[in-house]
């Protein structure tokens, strides 16, 4: 039965691609995408990549149609507080009114010169790795808005670029679209911040996103991916991203969980001395699921990877962490180290984490490291003697378990947003009892 | 219609006919007359042939695993011959004159004295006489100390309700696919039972059972280990074994009851295929232990032949206070394959368990672990500590990690960390600086490596082992 409804759902999210008007340069690639989504298997548990993420959430959903452009309710401590090139998209649609700033190197697909068009032709859905990534075809099947970022050889972008995606609630179960394709020439820098939040309503909805970024020699590329949508939404976002000669990626995620969340991030090491930062934080409490899969293709020699991934996992739910860094057999020299780490403080909680090293090359040096704990009783026992209630210990030391992640951010807008956000969250949802 | 199933029935019954219960061994092909072709040959009771039966029926239904990281080309099993009885002495060699010189330099090296090399070797010798007194000596011993130490065929004819007690009780019919085929169709295999509070006097080792030795390709053991009992059990030999059965899908089976303890190393150097890559020994082995309250499983193996071997030596913790543990060294060169890894499940509260696996690849082989530590709601206060790492040796080879981690209790601590490099340039420079050329500086790096396993193997077989990782490198560097 559970067969039927999966090829339902296949179906249906092909239907609506058809139901879409495009741009005609898109064309080959939605047909593309349509093609490798109808192909491809539906995941079930027997399905390495979707082990212990369910999908029955998405198949039940019934989502059937497109969601609709509306204005969001949310007040202004709701986003950065930033001086940013603001693009703000409410269920997928661009909402001028709330967006603001502008720079040539930033536009979106409709509004495309056709020189951009040009561009956006040539490189969207070329970093995407469909395999491991399914719902990157589906987003190609369901290609038509998005945001490029272009910046041209040995610029900087003076302004970070900053979009909002907003969901709002609907009367049936709707779905968003959103894409983002970055491309940063040689010699140049930019900053993307990627926001993801929702009306503090129930939200039925369903947001498929997909971010590309290729960065060119020399380049230097920093991005932020933030989710903190309401827990009822169901979010499949992918982050792909290719990497030349010398050039720099320093990302940074961070998500609340979900009813079914799951994010992949795939970086590719092109060019020699490339190399990539990752670091991601998880939280996941009541019956939410949170899934992060990174991977790191290591093609080339003498790049590096860092990599570090906290989570805290409350009450009933479950977390998964899959961490894969594959070198090639030309990729002498790598460098690549991946720390996991999870503190569950609940019984009902769950974990699942699976770090992953892949070696075909010898003269490298990989490690990684995955625990699973719960707060040091000799640390709780020191706070408590000082006077703090068993909570405010709990709460703190909690905060120090990953604020180790958010205290070196380099943007502040994003590293204060998130501080007091948490402190929030930490108050009024963790260790109340 | 009734014809048509009747002449069915009839032709079904002409099949069985011909397989004649004389005959030594059975064409190749494998259907319920097979397994009751097996059964009946052993002389087995009906309640093993139905447990054969069930066995096989799960396992027409199920499909060989894929998951694993290793290829070969697909195993007919229709093409494979499931019984054949030892070889007479006719057949075998008559000395080490015609013995392949390659195996024989190969002994010289490990320092194998000359009549363990002709037992190895499967050369038809006349010392019969001799081992069957240093046979007799232990048998005798054990009796005294109330230990069953026999063929599983004996057990099931002599002890059918400690057989049928403990027999699929952790590594169940169905379990996986090898596990199934190897229930239907095992061949022969070792019975071990010691009896409450009882220390075992000596290291149990299949070696002692050398008129036993050819248990063939699906080889079945089980070892039960009463309340506050101790058992250390060796399995395998340093030396290569002379074989002719690609296939080899074993099950291990132990149990260990209230405080009991139960070690068991294996070294394992079946035929790895020549240096091209063309034939070895397909290993497929289902090993697994169930411990009760306060009891201790501890696997050590060290893994250096077969071209593909898909070996996951597990714990099921399920007392309170158990303890499980892990060591492993696999070694692959030239085109070996190597899956293995353990499954660490913790039930019961304060459970423990350690993983210690280290990896070491050469050539153009493939190792990689692959490991699960699983953690229940229940098991309160659980602990677990898993290191991995791998060594490479040259730049066509590769070495891999797929470490699952599931946690559902909170008051858990799992560890996991896991390295790969390759030999360092430094270490091999402060050696050959010291007068050593490169391949003996490369064996002592690696001995070194592998020392935390080794010193967990008894005492000779620790010995042997390294010499054994020093022969199989050989050809590596350079």
């Amino acid at each position: 039965m559970s067969e039927n409804k999966a090829q339902d759902f296949q179906q249906l999210a092909l239907q609506l691609a058809g139901n879409q008007t495009s741009a005609p340069w898109l064309d080959a690639l939605r047909f593309q995408g349509s093609e490798q989504w109808l192909e491809a298997n539906w995941p079930n548990r027997r399905t390495e990549l979707w082990k212990y993420t369910p999908l029955q959430a998405l198949q039940r959903g019934g989502f059937s149609t497109w969601a609709s452009a509306q204005k969001h309710t949310l007040d202004d401590n709701a986003t950065l507080k930033l001086e940013a090139i603001r693009l703000v998209f409410v269920n997928g649609q661009f909402d001028a009114e709330a967006s603001s700033g502008a720079d040539a190197a930033v536009v979106r697909f409709s509004q495309a010169s056709e020189q951009q068009q040009a561009i956006i032709a040539e490189n969207l859905g070329k970093t995407v790795d469909t395999k491991r990534h399914l719902f990157a075809s589906l987003s190609n099947a369901w290609a038509q808005d998005g945001v490029l970022v272009h910046v041209p050889k040995n610029t900087k972008l003076d302004l970070p670029v900053y979009v909002v995606h907003v969901s709002t609630p609907e009367a049936e179960a709707a779905i968003a679209n959103t894409r983002v394709l970055v491309v940063v020439e040689e010699g140049a820098q930019a900053e993307l911040i990627e926001h993801f939040i929702s009306d503090n309503q129930m939200q039925n909805g369903f947001v498929n996103s997909l971010t590309e970024i290729s960065v060119a020699a020399n380049a230097r590329f920093d991005h932020y991916r933030i989710n903190l949508e309401e827990e009822h939404i169901i979010h499949v976002g992918g982050v792909h991203i290719q990497l030349q000669r010398d050039s720099q990626y320093h990302g940074f995620t961070l998500a609340e969980g979900s009813k079914l969340k799951r994010i992949d991030y795939q970086v590719t090491h092109l060019g020699q001395g490339a190399h990539a930062n990752l670091n991601g934080v998880y939280l996941p409490r009541n019956e939410q699921l949170l899934d992060y899969h990174t991977n790191m293709e290591h093609v080339a020699a003498h790049c590096t990877t860092s990599e570090v991934f906290r989570g805290i996992i409350a009450d009933n739910a479950k977390a998964v962490f899959n961490g894969r860094i594959h070198i090639h057999q030309d990729a002498q020299k790598t460098l690549a180290e991946l720390s996991n780490k999870n503190l569950l403080t609940s019984d009902t909680a769950e974990i699942d984490t699976k770090p992953e090293l892949e070696i075909y090359a010898d003269d490298v040096k990989c490690a990684h490291g995955a625990t699973v704990s719960q707060l040091d009783q000799t640390s709780m026992f020191y706070l408590q003697s000082r006077g703090l209630t068993k909570t405010q210990a709990r709460t703190m030391l909690s905060f120090g378990f990953i604020n180790e992640l958010l205290q070196d951010l380099p943007q502040a807008a994003v590293r204060e947003h998130l501080h007091e956000h948490l402190t929030k969250l930490f108050a009024k949802e963790y260790f109340v009892s | 219609m009734t014809e048509q199933v009747e002449s069915l029935i009839r032709k079904d019954y002409a099949a069985g006919f011909h397989t004649s219960i004389e005959s030594d061994t059975l064409k190749p092909g494998l259907d319920e007359e097979v397994v009751r072709f097996i059964s009946a040959k052993k002389e087995e009771p009906q309640w093993m042939l139905d447990w054969r039966l069930k066995a096989f029926r799960a396992w027409q239904e199920m499909e060989e695993p894929e998951w694993a990281h290793v290829h070969y080309p697909d195993i007919n099993f229709q093409a494979l011959s499931y019984y054949s009885a030892p070889k007479s002495m006719a057949d075998k060699p008559k000395s080490l004159d015609e013995v392949d010189p390659e195996l024989l330099e190969m002994y010289e090296k490990l320092g194998i004295p000359l009549h363990e090399q002709e037992a190895l070797a499967g050369v038809a010798v006349d010392a019969v006489i001799d081992s069957v007194s240093v046979v007799t000596t232990y048998r005798a011993k054990l009796e005294e100390a109330g230990v069953i130490f026999c063929p599983i065929s004996e057990a099931i004819a002599r002890f059918p309700d400690l057989v049928q007690r403990y027999l699929g009780s952790v590594v169940p019919q169905r379990d996986n696919f090898y596990a199934a085929l190897n229930s239907a169709v095992f061949s022969d295999g070792s019975f071990v039972y010691i009896p409450k509070g009882v220390r075992c006097p000596m290291e149990l080792s299949t070696y002692f059972r050398i008129n036993e030795m050819n248990t063939g390709q699906f080889e079945r053991t089980l070892i039960v280990a009463e309340e506050g009992s101790y058992v250390s059990y060796l399995e395998g030999c340093t030396a290569p074994m002379r074989d002719e059965n690609q296939l080899h899908a074993a099950v291990v089976e132990l149990v260990a009851l209230d405080d009991a303890q139960i070690k068991y190393s294996t070294v394992q150097n079946w035929y790895p295929g020549d240096k091209e890559g063309k034939g070895g020994i397909y290993n497929f082995v289902t090993k697994r232990g169930i411990c009760h309250r306060n009891a201790r499983i501890s696997w050590t193996q060290v893994e250096t032949g077969s071209a593909v071997t898909w070996k996951y030596p597990s714990c099921i913790l399920k007392g309170d206070n158990s303890v499980g543990e892990f060591y492993s060294v696999a070694l692959t060169n030239n085109f070996q394959q190597a899956d293995t890894g353990t499954k660490m499940i913790h039930i019961g509260k304060n459970t423990s368990s350690t993983i210690i696996a280290k990896g070491i690849s050469a050539g153009q082989s493939n190792s990689a672990y692959r490991g699960l530590v699983r953690i229940n709601a229940g098991a309160s206060g659980a602990r677990n500590f898993t290191q991995c790492d791998s060594l490479l040796i040259g730049d066509r080879c590769g070495a891999h990690t797929f470490p699952y981690i599931e946690s559902k209790n909170s008051s858990a601590v799992i560890e996991h960390e896991a390295t790969t490099s390759k030999v360092s340039d430094d270490q091999m420079f402060l050696c050959q600086q010291r007068g050593l050329d490169a391949e003996k500086a490369v064996s002592m790096i690696v001995n070194g490596f592998c020392r935390e396993v080794f010193k967990e193997l008894p005492m000779e077989f620790a010995v042997e082992a390294g010499k054994l990782l020093e022969v199989s490198l050989e050809g590596s560097v350079g």
